[in-house]
């Protein structure tokens, strides 16, 4: 289904395979997880960009992003692009997958352990900045820059807490997320409901009518 | 593009040269000049003239040939061995890449760099002519000639030569300049592969007249379907092609039944 120039398509996939392996590099701690799943071919079709690729792990770990591929692969996905960001900023990757608006043909598993090691990706910027600049000066402005997101992380949860006790407690703006996911489920139980309900008067009226025939 | 530009014919004893009708016999002579002349900086100047934008094209030309572990493939007119060397990594230590070109200073330039890059192992150099390959019948499962094609005396003859050696089921990549689909960007181009493109052979090859052949022989080459026609005829099945940005260049596959 990709329509897109593909030397256009080749020079996005490059870049992100670039930033990808990059980022594969600088965390060493990822990289026995990710040659577990060496070998591994998962097919995207972002459903909004009309857009189909291939991700790809390959030993080394090295991750190939492609834009044709013949083989089949035993994970494909299809979702707009929110379904696929809310996938990879999911903490629950498998429940997201499940209630999420992701259709997967194939196993799940590998595509849920790939999600799991990206997330948990901890870049070590230290070992490059040494390297260009000395021991000394790298050492000091990884230390910063580990500090600095250490800050904006905890600013981030931070505010993240405040901003939903205020949306929650103070403006009464959103319900608890207890009480949504009652909700939910009520309608969940409803819908299945119905459509058991309209099932039974289907069945019903295709018998009136075969009994409507027979007279 | 030219009617002249499918001289595949043996009907004539003349052939293209870019713009100049030369002796067949003489075109490969020629055409050496140019690639000795051009050989020691030809990347650079790819670089250079396309933006870096040939290594997209070369990287899409990768993904369509599908190898694995374990085929022969086959670069033909690889020349400074860009293709061989990613080739290299696909199929492997069990696998085998040939870097072949008709010209000696090309291949001595890709030759050195697959050393200084360590893509040795499973590599042979062959100088090879494209119109007799000099390989057993159905010995190889893939063959790409990137940018060569248009410099081939006799391009149905040479499209011949590569089905004969491709296995039942392989298959040929072609990728090579073509015509752009849109008017106003085949001006565009125009202006730029006859002005821009020998001045900068010019300023860093100091070699106008090699860039200005380079030029001519893209628009004297067949366009999208002349070329998917060739390789028909040639016998090849199952024949497409995709444009790539804005069909300056085009990549054409095709396999052995």
């Amino acid at each position: 289904m990709t329509q897109h120039d593909p030397a256009l398509l080749s020079a996005a996939l490059y870049g992100a395979e670039r930033a990808l392996n990059g980022a594969i590099l600088l965390t060493p701690t990822s990289h026995h997880a990710l040659e577990e799943l060496s070998g591994t071919l998962i097919g995207v079709e972002v459903t909004s960009l009309q857009l189909t690729l291939y991700l790809a792990l390959a030993p080394g770990p090295e991750l190939r992003l492609l834009s044709h591929c013949e083989e089949k692969p035993a994970t494909f996905v299809r979702g707009s692009v929110e379904d696929f960001a809310a996938l990879i900023a999911s903490d629950d990757p498998a429940a997201t997958l499940i209630n999420g608006g992701i259709e997967l043909q194939g196993s799940s598993a590998s595509l849920i352990r790939l999600q799991q090691v990206i997330s948990q990706m901890d870049i070590d910027w230290e070992a490059p900045l040494v390297e260009r600049l000395g021991d000394v000066a790298g050492h000091q402005l990884a230390e910063s820059l580990r500090s600095l997101f250490r800050w904006g992380e905890g600013a981030r949860k931070s505010l993240q807490r405040q901003l939903s006790e205020y949306l929650l407690e103070e403006g009464r703006l959103t319900p608890p997320k207890l009480e949504l996911e009652h909700f939910f489920e009520g309608v969940q139980t409803l819908s299945m409901q119905v459509e058991r309900a309209q099932f039974k008067v289907e069945k019903l009226l295709a018998k009136a009518a075969a009994r409507r025939d027979r007279q | 593009m030219n009617d002249d530009a499918v001289d595949t014919s043996n009907s004539d004893d003349s052939t293209d040269f870019g713009f100049t009708r030369v002796d067949r016999a003489a075109k490969a002579g020629l055409v050496r000049e140019v690639f000795d002349s051009v050989a020691s900086r030809y990347d650079l100047m790819n670089d250079l003239m396309s933006g870096g934008i040939h290594r997209l094209w070369k990287r899409f030309t990768i993904e369509l040939s599908a190898a694995r572990a374990g085929q022969t493939v086959l670069d033909l007119a690889g020349g400074t061995g860009d293709l061989a060397a990613k080739f290299s990594r696909l199929v492997g230590p069990e696998g085998r890449v040939i870097l072949a070109d008709i010209n000696a200073a090309m291949l001595e330039v890709g030759r050195d760099r697959l050393i200084d890059t360590g893509a040795t192992g499973n590599i042979n150099v062959v100088q090879a002519d494209a119109q007799s390959l000099p390989f057993e019948d159905g010995s190889i499962d893939c063959i790409t000639i990137a940018f060569g094609l248009r410099n081939v005396t006799d391009k149905a003859m040479a499209l011949r030569s590569m089905l004969r050696v491709l296995r039942p089921g392989g298959r040929l990549l072609v990728l090579e300049f073509s015509k752009p689909t849109s008017p106003l960007l085949a001006k565009i181009y125009d202006q730029y592969s006859f002005q821009v493109l020998p001045a900068m052979g010019k300023l860093i090859a100091q070699d106008a007249d090699s860039y200005r052949y380079l030029a001519e022989s893209i628009r004297q080459h067949p366009d999208q379907e002349t070329l998917l026609g060739l390789m028909e005829e040639a016998g090849f099945a199952n024949v497409s092609y995709h444009n790539m940005t804005g069909g300056i260049v085009a990549v054409h596959r095709g396999f052995k039944a």
